[in-house]
């Protein structure tokens, strides 16, 4: 009946709390890079930030944004299409960006205090969206 | 213990560790072991000093700003207390601003790095660095260009200028010369086309026969003019009592050496002779010595050197002046080469020394008597008045024209020139060189008087003015010779004159163009027009 379909819901195995936190992922990661833009400008006027230090800054800041993007695309495909094969794949991705994470977060020329905070969050949100991953794609093969 | 070994010699390799400990740092402790006023961080202070003190000059001190969280040491006085004493707190500084440094992978990012300790291994890449007179903090990546000039002439032949000195291996050709007092100086390079002779004394004694470089032959011909040896020309060894004989043999270096109690084989006397090309280049050099012998009481011994350039394939000839006349020297004169108007083909006997001479005027003898005088003649000296003559005694049996060529003979001598060299330097070919004007004479006159006017002027610039030979008249005068009745004599006397006369025209001063005002209207001052 009505009320053992709510209670059940056995027929969908998308996870919604993992739907939420790609989308919240998506919105934050555009702040993210922004932010991780504007100091790593603010960076190279008020410290001296020699260019052969500044150029990885950069560009793992933009391969990570492509990653994320990737990230985002494919694991909110797989979680909406109940596939587990894009899914994992954006697990995969998930482990590569979390690195990339830790990079911004300990390795980086000049790490800020915001810098911390916004690479803590994210690192968070990466590891929390892993573990719903998990779940999902054992429920996906399951 | 090793480690301790090899901190040590860290520390000797790259300098003393900067410090970086805020409580051990103080700015204001300047005086070594003596308390600083009003320095509440020195530690030479006690706090007897403290108690003196009216105010911290330097109450904190931490590192960078900029850092989230740093060690900062306070220092303040407490008033209150009596005595006044010093309170020293260490504290943790927070930053609060949310861009605050929390941490930096770049050694360089907030402190000075110490610089590198020079080695054997990186001193090469050091001075590539550091070696400019501008280097940017950048690494090597960014040299750009600036490479030294490379050294390639080093085996080009030189070229040389009037007065430079001349360079050999080791430094310059050296021509002793006496400088204060009359010793000798080994110091005086010898200059290039200038010719120098001096004289000069050495201190020499028969012990010191083998041991004073500069006596022996070695010394003056072991350096080399670059890429040209120096060769010995010729050998004249001079005995005791100052017989001179010449060597057949000269290419043996003769020593000093000791023989019967003489020390022979000394150099008494160098000539060199520099052989160069008209492009400034030497290309040859041979020196000729004058060796002697001393003996025990000889404290030193006179030594004369001589230098000489001659232009190759020329034979030296003297010059009066260069180019302008020198007060002194002969006055040059000459034929033009017969049948050649052209200068061409005279460059073949370039300094060919009959075609140019000198000036010559007759010279008076004891005697006094025209017609026994040996024609001596005595060449004319550029700006030196000369009046000679002699007295002719006519008698009846002399006729006119036998006597008027014997006179003019007497008075021009034998070739008299056509050309005077207007300058002292000036070649046969100079188109320049100035023609004797001879005055008419007529027929059965006799001269009695040659008077040469040579009229010069200040020639070139004003600080170094050269004399210039403009005009030469030669005028002859002449009378007529009455017939004398017989048994008669008569006595006239002869005379030449040389006489030189300065024509310079006051110097005019030169002076540089006026100044053009070059106004031109902006590019685009009619802008909306063009």
């Amino acid at each position: 009946s009505l009320l053992l379909e709510i209670l059940n819901n056995s027929y969908q195995l998308s996870s919604v709390p993992l739907q939420i936190l790609f989308y919240i992922n998506g919105f934050y990661y555009i702040f993210y890079f922004l932010a991780t833009l504007a100091m790593i400008v603010y960076k190279s006027q008020v410290f001296s930030y020699p260019d052969n230090f500044l150029a990885p800054d950069l560009a793992l800041l933009f391969i990570m944004a492509i990653l994320e993007a990737l990230r985002l695309y494919l694991g909110s495909k797989g979680n909406l299409t109940e596939e587990e094969a894009p899914l994992g794949l954006s697990l995969v991705i998930t482990v590569g960006s979390v690195i990339l994470s830790v990079y911004f977060l300990i390795w980086q020329t000049y790490v800020l205090k915001a810098d911390v905070i916004i690479n803590a969050v994210l690192l968070f949100t990466y590891g929390l969206e892993a573990v719903l991953q998990v779940l999902a794609i054992a429920a996906f093969i399951g | 213990p090793p480690e301790t070994r090899i901190a040590a010699w860290e520390r000797v390799r790259n300098g003393p560790a900067p410090v970086t400990d805020v409580a051990k740092l103080c700015v204001c402790d300047l005086l070594v072991a003596q308390c600083d006023v009003n320095c509440c961080c020195d530690p030479d202070c006690s706090a007897a000093d403290f108690s003196l003190f009216t105010t911290c000059s330097v109450p904190i001190v931490t590192g960078d700003s900029r850092l989230c969280s740093q060690k900062a040491a306070i220092y303040s006085l407490d008033v209150e207390a009596n005595p006044p004493e010093r309170v020293f707190k260490l504290i943790d500084q927070v930053n609060p601003s949310v861009f605050c440094i929390h941490a930096t992978n770049y050694k360089q990012a907030l402190s000075f790095s110490s610089p590198e300790m020079p080695t054997s291994e990186n001193f090469d890449q050091l001075l590539k660095q550091f070696g400019r007179t501008a280097f940017s903090a950048e690494p090597d990546s960014w040299n750009m260009d600036s490479h030294a000039p490379n050294p390639s002439d080093a085996d080009e032949t030189y070229r040389y200028e009037y007065g430079v000195p001349i360079q050999t291996v080791d430094a310059f050709l050296r021509l002793p010369s006496p400088v204060v007092s009359s010793w000798c100086s080994d110091a005086n390079p010898a200059g290039f086309l200038v010719n120098q002779a001096t004289k000069c004394t050495r201190s020499v004694s028969v012990e010191k026969c083998g041991n004073i470089q500069a006596i022996s032959m070695l010394f003056y011909v072991n350096s080399s003019i670059l890429a040209v040896n120096i060769t010995v020309q010729s050998i004249v060894v001079q005995s005791l009592n100052g017989m001179r004989t010449s060597l057949n043999s000269n290419d043996v270096l003769r020593n000093p050496m000791i023989l019967d109690e003489l020390c022979i084989n000394i150099v008494l006397g160098v000539s060199y002779h520099i052989t160069y090309t008209d492009t400034g280049e030497i290309i040859e050099a041979a020196a000729s010595f004058v060796l002697g012998a001393i003996n025990k009481e000889a404290l030193s011994i006179q030594q004369s050197f001589e230098i000489s350039f001659t232009q190759v394939n020329t034979k030296p000839v003297p010059v009066s002046g260069n180019p302008g006349y020198v007060v002194g020297l002969p006055v040059r004169a000459g034929f033009k080469p017969q049948g050649y108007p052209f200068p061409i083909a005279v460059l073949l006997s370039a300094r060919n020394t009959n075609t140019y001479g000198q000036l010559t005027i007759l010279q008076s003898t004891s005697n006094q008597d025209c017609l026994t005088a040996q024609g001596g003649r005595t060449p004319v000296l550029f700006g030196y008045n000369i009046i000679s003559g002699c007295k002719l005694r006519i008698t009846t049996a002399m006729k006119c024209q036998p006597l008027t060529q014997a006179l003019l003979d007497l008075l021009k001598g034998q070739s008299f020139p056509e050309y005077v060299a207007s300058f002292g330097n000036s070649q046969a070919q100079d188109s320049s060189n100035e023609r004797i004007y001879n005055t008419f004479q007529s027929a059965c006159q006799i001269p009695v008087s040659l008077e040469i006017e040579v009229k010069w002027t200040k020639y070139g610039s004003l600080v170094n003015p050269q004399a210039r030979i403009v005009n030469v008249t030669a005028t002859t005068t002449t009378t007529t010779l009455k017939q004398l009745p017989l048994g008669r004599e008569r006595t006239i006397p002869i005379t030449s004159s040389v006489v030189f006369t300065d024509i310079s025209s006051p110097a005019e001063p030169g002076y540089k163009a006026w100044p053009t005002i070059n106004a031109k209207l902006p590019f685009d001052f009619f802008f909306p027009f063009v």
